[in-house]
């Protein structure tokens, strides 16, 4: 196929052919230009058509922008197919251009057609994509087992020796658990942090409003008619608090799948503060809300 | 004067909350003989433990801190509403019993003695401050190195990090265990 092998020379041999592509006429998709923007492109196009079928049917007259290139002219779709199928050097289209062209035909139009110039956008981004690949090197991907391996840890205690440590590790915690400071110093864990400042209902407040406005950023949710009932939701969290001890307050409310649930959950928590059932505190160092239960439920306790 | 001493140092490990340290001692007492102050302060942990107190006085991560006797836990949960203690998870004592023996150890390295991810162990740790970040290896990438802190001595009633058994001696310990 020697009229695909170099494509430069054929836009300046069908000299006049292109003219209509000049910039201006090229640019402006309205001007019903008589020619088919396809048309310069078409010694090298039109064969690459003929042998594939999957090939995209050329673009009709004055749809879209149009590439005007040394390489190729003719749309986007097209160059990305030829690219593809190899049938055009990607080192040959300076994409510099070519957005910078797209950027001035956006410009000069009054309306455009979103879907068409997302689809642009689209192409645009994978003609970016491929060329890059082609000229950033190659990285291998390295294995971390084998780098981990290569490495010297001859000098590490055996994985054996680290258990029995941790045996030791958790004998003397059990003994410790036994025994209290004046602080909380070997009570590393929310249960004994009871110096932490409880929190008022304001920073709870505070916090959420945050949060909801986090989450309105997230996503735009159409409020759906499900019916989250209050004591379901507290028995949730009550059973959460059970299994996990401590909540992180914006977390589980983060959690939440939509924002009427956080709203439910918000509200649940509150009533469980009210209630003294659960106890909400702030580490002031992280400023996060922790909670959790002030016991046991009571009437167990008084059992 | 040994008598008097010893009250002195009581007072002063009384209203410490965090364990007191016997250089902390002697800068508050200047008059007092470093010997002589030793010496009360054994003298005075004998006192507490073999007298009828409720407390004693502990030697915690290189200082001295009143705690409470072991037979007192259950009175003192119910004042501070604490129906147990949590514990540390298996997994993130098996990383603080690799990071204890190789301070200061990188990610990998922890990674290499365990083979497992630690990163959820480290985190988890870190949180509750039983270790702590001890700036970069001068290695390739520059990875973080965990160190643990006095928090973890005195989590585990340590007085200082020797007082874990040595490389050798857990060997010798391990041999004895199976054997």
């Amino acid at each position: 196929m020697p009229d695909e092998r170099d494509p430069r020379p054929i836009p300046e041999e069908s000299g006049p052919a292109p003219a209509g592509g000049n910039p201006g006429a090229a640019i402006d998709g309205e001007t019903p230009a008589p020619k088919t923007p396809a048309a310069p492109a078409v010694p090298l196009s039109a064969a690459a058509i003929a042998d594939d079928p999957e090939a995209p049917a050329p673009a009709a007259p004055g749809e879209g922008y149009q590439i005007k290139l040394p390489a190729f002219e003719g749309p986007l779709d097209l160059l990305l197919f030829l690219i593809k199928k190899k049938k055009i050097e990607i080192h040959d289209i300076p994409i510099s251009i070519i957005t910078r062209e797209y950027l001035v035909y956006l410009r000069d139009r009054s309306l455009i057609n979103i879907d068409r110039e997302a689809e642009f956008l689209l192409m645009a981004a994978i003609l970016i994509y491929l060329k890059s690949q082609t000229l950033l090197p190659r990285e291998k991907v390295a294995d971390p087992d084998v780098e981990l391996r290569q490495r010297n840890f001859d000098h590490l205690l055996p994985i054996e020796r680290i258990q029995a440590v941790a045996h030791l590790l958790r004998d003397k915690e059990e003994e410790q658990s036994q025994i209290w400071t004046r602080s909380t110093f070997n009570a590393p864990l929310p249960d004994q942090d009871l110096d932490l400042v409880e929190v008022s209902l304001f920073d709870l407040a505070e916090s959420f409003f945050a949060l909801m406005k986090r989450k309105q950023k997230e996503s735009f949710r159409v409020i759906k008619g499900k019916e989250i009932s209050l004591a379901e939701k507290t028995e949730e969290i009550v059973a959460a608090l059970k299994s996990r001890g401590v909540l992180d307050f914006l977390d589980y409310l983060w959690e939440q799948e939509s924002l009427e649930d956080a709203l439910v959950a918000f509200f649940c928590l509150l009533e469980l503060i009210k209630a003294r059932i659960v106890l909400a505190v702030q580490e002031q160092l992280f400023n996060t809300i922790k909670v959790w239960l002030r016991r046991e439920a009571p009437p167990e306790e008084a059992a | 004067m040994t008598d008097n001493l010893k009250s002195v140092i009581e007072a002063l490990i009384f209203i410490s909350v965090e364990p007191l340290t016997t250089d902390r001692i002697k800068e508050a007492l200047p008059d007092a003989g470093e010997a002589e102050i030793e010496e009360a302060l054994r003298q005075l942990i004998d006192d507490y433990a073999n007298g009828p107190q409720a407390i004693r006085i502990t030697p915690s991560a290189g200082g001295y801190v009143f705690s409470t006797k072991p037979e007192y836990d259950v009175p003192v949960r119910a004042l501070l509403q604490i129906e147990r203690r949590k514990k540390l998870s298996g997994q993130a004592l098996e990383t603080l019993s690799a990071i204890a023996y190789h301070q200061p150890v990188t990610q990998a390295e922890i990674a290499a003695i365990r083979s497992v991810d630690s990163t959820h162990s480290l985190h988890t740790l870190l949180e509750n401050k039983l270790i702590k970040i001890a700036g970069r290896k001068e290695a390739p990438g520059r990875p973080l190195l965990y160190r643990t802190t006095d928090k973890f001595l005195a989590y585990f009633g340590l007085d200082s990090i020797d007082d874990l058994p040595s490389a050798e001696e857990l060997k010798k310990l391990m041999e004895q265990g199976n054997g």
